[in-house]
């Protein structure tokens, strides 16, 4: 794509007008982390019917006076190579994982280390759900972060929270910290 | 200063919106593109590289245009958000452009055009075979909600075109009655022209597209239609006798893009056969994909017979409609010409004036935006 065509896309994004602020963010990590149910869950959706997701969904939540747009994209293994082709102009990213599935942790860790080398993610912020806290099972954020070596993304700003997506307990607690991190980045 | 020249500016860009060098690509694009987009909540993966696709296009046609008319992207900008642009009608006329920025719209422009496409693939297999083929009505669950949903588009779409449809329709037989010649004659003046304009570098393009017989369904309902007016604008008070060539006679009187009777000797019209009508379905894929998406031909069977009839002459329209674009097109693709003179295409050859296109996009936008608003709920 010429430089050229870049500077018409852009052209036609300032057409849309909207006073509101857009941010566009994108949701990833394992299958089976619970990205759609979080997503339902911050749309205020029933999260009682969710599938595996083989392609993707949107959704559009205001908060804070901004539009979030929100991208849930598959994380099955045969859908991961696609992650790529939804990163470019992503303002956040959240990062979900299974708190409770401690074998896969290591895998979940390798995908996020491959992420955050993306062109298209260089410096944007990332907020890692440690999902799935109602799990007696689960571990607590801390050892999620150690298992996924966070300690050292020193590249750009970051957070862990402890959430259920379910319950929808520590999902508020992230989307502020989503809007505080956005407001600092772009005013 | 600034001012005005964002006035001259952003006209020309509707203008060029409103254009068959625009309309004609972007929709052909859409038609082809439009029917893996489902209604689903999910989106498929193969829907992003589809929205790129159209970026691209989108890019390639405006980046075009905006050389040849000689305007930089701030101008372009400067223009398109000015007061003037902000009025809801231009806001539309903008969807298609705005749809490369922002993916939910242009879905939901895919969504539509697929459903548009099915309805019409479903009335094209009905007319042919007279009534759905077995495979299609066999076997198949009840309708779905999505289906039902979508005929209620289709009946709130209809009910709002049959307005303008019926004024179109008046309109020409007014035009025609003003003409005022034999069917013959006319036949005569319209090859002239077709030699003159179109038929002179597209010869099998020109033919193609005015041999496109009538079959029974349509001629019967272009029949009614031209006769629910008949005696208002009392111009076929001079039809040939027999019922059936008065019919006839009556329909190229209403729709001139349409061959006139059997009679005048012309081989490509010596009858509305089922293969020849073939000639006028949509691109390969639409029966295919109505096969596919079979459960839709429930719905239509389950329609009452003045809803399947409403279908059918809506259909009727539409392709005529789709003739014309393609006949455009046609004449796109030659060296630019001299327009050709006014009175001439309105009886005779598939252009359509600028005026006529207008109102056609507009037509359009106000069925998405219907299908749209429909949709939402
Ligand atoms: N107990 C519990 N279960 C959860 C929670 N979040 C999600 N789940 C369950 O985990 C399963 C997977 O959730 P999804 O939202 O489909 O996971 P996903 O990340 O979208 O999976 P893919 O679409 O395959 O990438 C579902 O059965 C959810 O009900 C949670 O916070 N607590
Ligand atoms: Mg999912």
């Amino acid at each position: 794509m010429g430089e050229a065509q870049r500077g018409l896309l852009s052209v036609i994004e300032k057409l849309k007008g909207s006073t509101e602020q857009e941010v566009r963010i994108v949701l990833l990590g394992l299958d089976n982390a619970g990205k759609t149910t979080l997503l339902k869950s911050l749309a205020s959706e029933d999260v009682s019917t969710i599938t595996p997701t083989q392609g993707f969904n949107i959704k559009s939540v205001a908060s804070h006076g901004m539009k979030l747009n929100v991208w849930d994209i598959g994380g099955q293994r045969k859908i991961r190579p696609f992650w790529k082709k939804y990163l470019e102009n992503t303002d956040l990213l959240i990062y979900v994982i299974d708190s409770a599935d401690k074998k896969r942790f290591e895998e979940t860790g390798l995908e996020l280390s491959e992420l955050i080398d993306e062109e298209n993610l260089k410096g944007v912020p990332v907020l890692i759900f440690a999902n799935k806290q109602d799990l007696a099972t689960s571990s607590p954020a801390s050892e999620v972060a150690e298992g996924l070596n966070l300690h050292t993304y020193r590249d750009r700003e970051w957070q862990i929270q402890a959430c259920s997506a379910v319950s929808g307990e520590g999902v508020q607690d992230g989307m502020n910290w989503i809007c505080n991190n956005i407001v600092n980045k772009k005013k | 200063m600034a001012e005005e020249e964002s006035e001259w500016i952003l006209e020309s860009i509707v203008g060029y919106l409103g254009s068959p060098e625009w309309v004609i690509p972007v929709s052909d694009f859409m038609e082809n593109k439009c029917t893996v987009f489902d209604d689903e909540d999910e989106n498929k993966l193969s829907y992003t590289d589809i929205h790129l696709q159209y970026k691209k296009l989108v890019e390639t046609l405006l980046g075009n245009y905006m050389q040849e008319v000689g305007i930089n992207e701030q101008q372009f900008l400067d223009a398109c958000t000015s007061p003037f642009a902000k009025t809801k009608t231009l806001q539309s006329v903008f969807q298609p452009v705005l749809a490369t920025d922002d993916f939910q719209m242009f879905r939901s422009l895919m969504v539509q055009k697929n459903t548009e496409l099915q309805l019409q693939a479903l009335s094209v297999i009905k007319e042919m075979n007279g009534a759905l083929p077995e495979c299609l009505t066999d076997g198949v669950d009840v309708m779905t909600e999505l289906q039902d949903q979508e005929m209620k588009i289709l009946q709130e779409v209809l009910k709002k075109s049959k307005d303008e449809y019926d004024k179109e329709m008046s309109r020409r037989l007014l035009l025609e009655h003003k003409v005022g010649s034999s069917s013959d004659k006319r036949l005569a003046e319209s090859s002239k022209a077709q030699n003159t304009s179109s038929a002179a570098s597209q010869p099998s393009g020109a033919a193609k597209l005015t041999s496109r017989p009538v079959t029974t369904d349509e001629r019967q309902t272009l029949a009614r239609a031209g006769g629910e007016r008949k005696s208002a604008a009392k111009s076929s008070s001079t039809s040939k006798p027999s019922p059936d060539c008065g019919s006839n006679g009556v329909e190229s009187r209403v729709l001139p893009a349409v061959r006139p009777p059997v009679k005048s000797g012309d081989p490509p019209l010596s009858a509305g056969s089922r293969e020849q009508s073939s000639s006028l379905t949509p691109p390969e894929g639409w029966l295919e994909e109505a096969h596919r998406e079979a459960g839709f031909s429930k719905p239509y069977t389950e329609l009452s017979a003045s809803q399947q009839e409403q279908l059918q002459q809506r259909a009727a329209y539409l392709r005529q409609q789709r003739d014309k674009l393609h006949a455009l097109k046609k004449e796109q693709q030659k060296p630019k010409q001299t327009i050709v003179p006014e009175e001439a295409p309105a009886v005779v050859t598939p252009e359509i004036s600028a005026e006529e296109k207008k109102k056609l996009q507009k037509r359009k936008h106000l069925a998405d935006k219907l299908k749209e608003e429909v949709i939402k709920k």
